[in-house]
């Protein structure tokens, strides 16, 4: 346990430093953390699930406080919680006559806690109107009636009963869900190979394609595209960070034609472009992704002029949140000195010669969905109109 | 008959209750009908209550929400028949507690969207609102209490002038509002930095039927990027795919089509839905719309 703690605070540590940086390190990190916590979890014999679900949403609320900005962490605390959820439901649904833990816990909560979040009342909401599920049907039999309102004594009793059961189930329950975390590492790990076996489908011979920055799923996209097709590739700089330069270079190395443009030049040749092809930081519930800074201006110029915009994205990147008010919540501002040099304005700068000038430098552009074409992910390609399927697929609404 | 006459008494006693929606009132009077039923087999009792679903429907045929509020308790009370009772009275307990489990979500729908609503509600925003909508109310009601300041517009509604109801309430609750007339909505809508409104029903394809006026002002609020948002409870999910306008007046039968008092706001202009099921995409209402018929 004093081990775990110390890990746990040695991410948090470095979360809040920034020291682990983009979603693919941050998400397999926080995979790991929380595996190592399940796999420490004293397990009790009655509401194994719910012990669970609450060791990893306490680390993951930590987890997500330390790093609001990278949505990685909180969507992978959601995977996993979502993946107890659903272990539990299938071994309860091996061993019938189990009264069924996580349905009277949501029930519990919203009879017995006032106050409680509106995302997860409208999801007791939806399972309580659904077609009779397995659950449903469990909590129709007439001994467990009253099984809705108070899980713990029916449990209790119960296990006294069929005691090994109960552990072999929570033991069970526990290497499940580490199997299912391991599966969810593979699949963060290998999402690229993914996304890369559809290149061929979607780019041509001769095109032309536009990009912004730099995106690592983006290099292995062209690299096997590389292989049966001629194409080249327009490279938008992405000042101030200006990752279109390394990404350039590295597309060179591959031997692919490559073009470096300023970001402002990207309105004039866009009609000359066949296809506009980026990456995401994040992409949110309603379809909008949040993408490198001076994203949504690619966007525009590509809408105007009928030029498809496809974004690659894995769906450890999918979160189930809406963003209410995206050019401010979501975005995260860096160090000036990105855009200025130091010393090069600093008699502006502080005011002392009237007014001072300021420098803001954000790192994110909120994306709507309108603009987006299509989202080419691990799972095959997607209209953005679609996400809300996906989303509902991998996370469970009590989560958000 | 008399059974008629007890489910419209019924219906039209919880009616009194002005903050009660038209759908949640017919769910509770169909509840009583089966508190009440003396049928001994469960198919009897499913024709009872169907019975009373149509008389309740044939009250009011131009309410799209009375009438898929009737269907829904249908599906989701007698879904259950499906499974095997021993006797009619485990059957009718389960049945009652069914019916009031619906009608208690039905009723604390309102709550549930104002809940999921008010997080889009930023500090010093402005908000159009169209039409007069209880949810909607309650959504803007809520947000104010909880500390933040935003200032609503609202459309005059003619002819029947609904907007300064909806202006006296919103002051009332310490909101500051703004009436316009209808055709002023293109003239404000650059300062506008949303647009909420309620909705009479919401159609398989995602889109809206809501008080006449809400399509332009949907049309209007497309054309200049501002995002539009519906408030509505799931009972009013119909089972309705009107094409255009005029197959509206055909579904709710009303001969209207020179003045007509609703119409139809296709999905494409909806940025997303507030309902009790959560935050809905208008792509995802067809789904949920399966799951709660089916």
């Amino acid at each position: 346990m004093p081990d775990l703690q110390a890990a746990v605070d040695d991410f948090v540590i470095k979360l809040k430093r920034r020291q682990v940086e983009g979603s693919l390190a941050t998400a397999k990190s926080t995979v790991l953390l929380l595996r190592q916590v399940v796999s420490h979890q004293r397990i009790p014999s009655s509401g194994p699930a719910s012990s669970l679900i609450d060791a990893v949403k306490s680390v993951g609320s930590r987890l997500i406080a330390a790093n609001p900005m990278e949505l990685a962490v909180g969507n992978m605390v959601r995977r996993v919680l979502h993946i107890i959820r659903e272990e539990e439901a299938t071994i309860v649904a091996a061993q019938v006559g189990v009264t069924p833990v996580s349905d009277s816990d949501d029930d519990a909560d919203v009879h017995g806690v006032p106050g409680l979040s509106a995302v997860a009342l409208a999801a007791a909401n939806r399972t309580a109107l659904r077609a009779p599920s397995l659950h449903n049907l469990l909590e129709s039999l007439p001994t467990s009636a009253g099984a809705n309102v108070e899980p713990v004594p029916e449990s209790d009793t119960k296990s006294r009963c069929k005691s090994s059961d109960k552990n072999s189930k929570s033991w069970k329950l526990k290497h499940g869900v580490i199997d299912a975390i391991g599966l969810l590492l593979g699949e963060i790990e290998n999402y690229h190979s993914e996304i890369s076996e559809q290149a061929l489908e979607h780019i041509h011979q001769k095109q032309v394609i536009l990009t912004l920055g730099r995106s690592r799923s983006l290099l292995h996209f062209f690299r096997e595209a590389k292989k049966k097709r001629s194409f080249q590739v327009f490279v938008a700089e992405g000042a101030p960070r200006y990752q279109g330069h390394k990404f350039a270079k590295e597309l060179a190395a591959m031997e692919l034609q490559t073009t470096v443009i300023t970001d402002s030049a990207v309105f004039a040749l866009i009609s000359r472009v066949n296809m506009v092809i980026v990456g995401a930081h994040a992409v949110m519930a309603n379809g909008g992704i949040v993408a490198p800074v001076g994203m949504h201006m690619v966007a525009l110029a590509a809408r105007r002029h009928a030029v498809p915009f496809v974004v690659l994205t894995g769906l450890h990147k999918l979160c189930p949140l809406y963003p209410h008010n995206p050019s401010v919540v979501l975005n995260e501002l860096k160090s000036p000195s990105q855009v200025l040099d130091f010393g090069e304005m600093s008699d502006c700068l502080d005011g002392t010669d009237g007014s001072p000038v300021h420098v803001v430098n954000p790192m994110f552009d909120y994306v709507p969905p309108e603009l987006i074409s299509l989202f080419i992910t691990d799972s095959g390609g997607h209209n953005p109109s679609y996400v809300y399927r996906l989303v509902a697929e991998i996370y469970s609404p009590e989560d958000h | 008959m008399e059974e008629e006459e007890q489910v419209i008494g019924d219906f039209n006693r919880w009616r009194q209750r002005p903050e009660l929606a038209e759908a949640v009132a017919a769910i509770k009077a169909l509840t009583a009908v089966i508190q009440r039923s003396q049928a001994s087999t469960m198919m009897g009792l499913e024709i009872e209550l169907k019975n009373a679903s149509e008389m309740l429907k044939a009250w009011d045929r131009s309410s799209i929400s009375l009438s898929a509020g009737c269907d829904l308790f249908m599906r989701y009370v007698t879904r259950t028949s499906a499974l095997e009772y021993e006797d009619i009275n485990a059957g009718k307990s389960r049945l009652i507690e069914r019916g009031e489990r619906f009608g208690d979500i039905s009723l604390k729908a309102r709550e549930t969207i104002a809940l999921l609503g008010q997080d889009f509600v930023q500090d010093g925003c402005c908000i159009l609102v169209h039409g007069s909508s209880r949810v909607v109310l309650a959504l803007l009601k809520l947000a104010a209490n909880n500390g933040k300041n935003f200032t609503v517009i609202v459309t005059e509604g003619g002819p029947k002038k609904t907007g300064m109801e909806v202006s006296k309430k919103l002051s009332a609750a310490g909101i500051p509002v703004t009436v316009i007339v209808d055709s002023a909505v293109a003239y404000t809508m650059d300062r506008v930095d949303m647009v909420l409104v309620g909705a009479d029903g919401v159609v398989e394809s995602g889109g809206i039927i809501n008080v006449i006026g809400t399509f332009q002002v949907a049309l209007i609020a497309h054309s200049m990027k501002r995002p539009f948002y519906v408030a509505a409870e799931s009972f009013k999910f119909a089972r309705l795919y009107p094409l255009d306008q005029q197959d509206l007046s055909i579904s709710t039968g009303q001969e209207e089509s020179s003045n007509p008092a609703r119409d139809y706001t296709p999905p494409h202009y909806l940025t997303l839905l507030f309902t009790d099921l959560g935050v809905l995409t208008p792509s995802a209402v067809s789904d949920e719309l399966i799951q709660l018929y089916l």
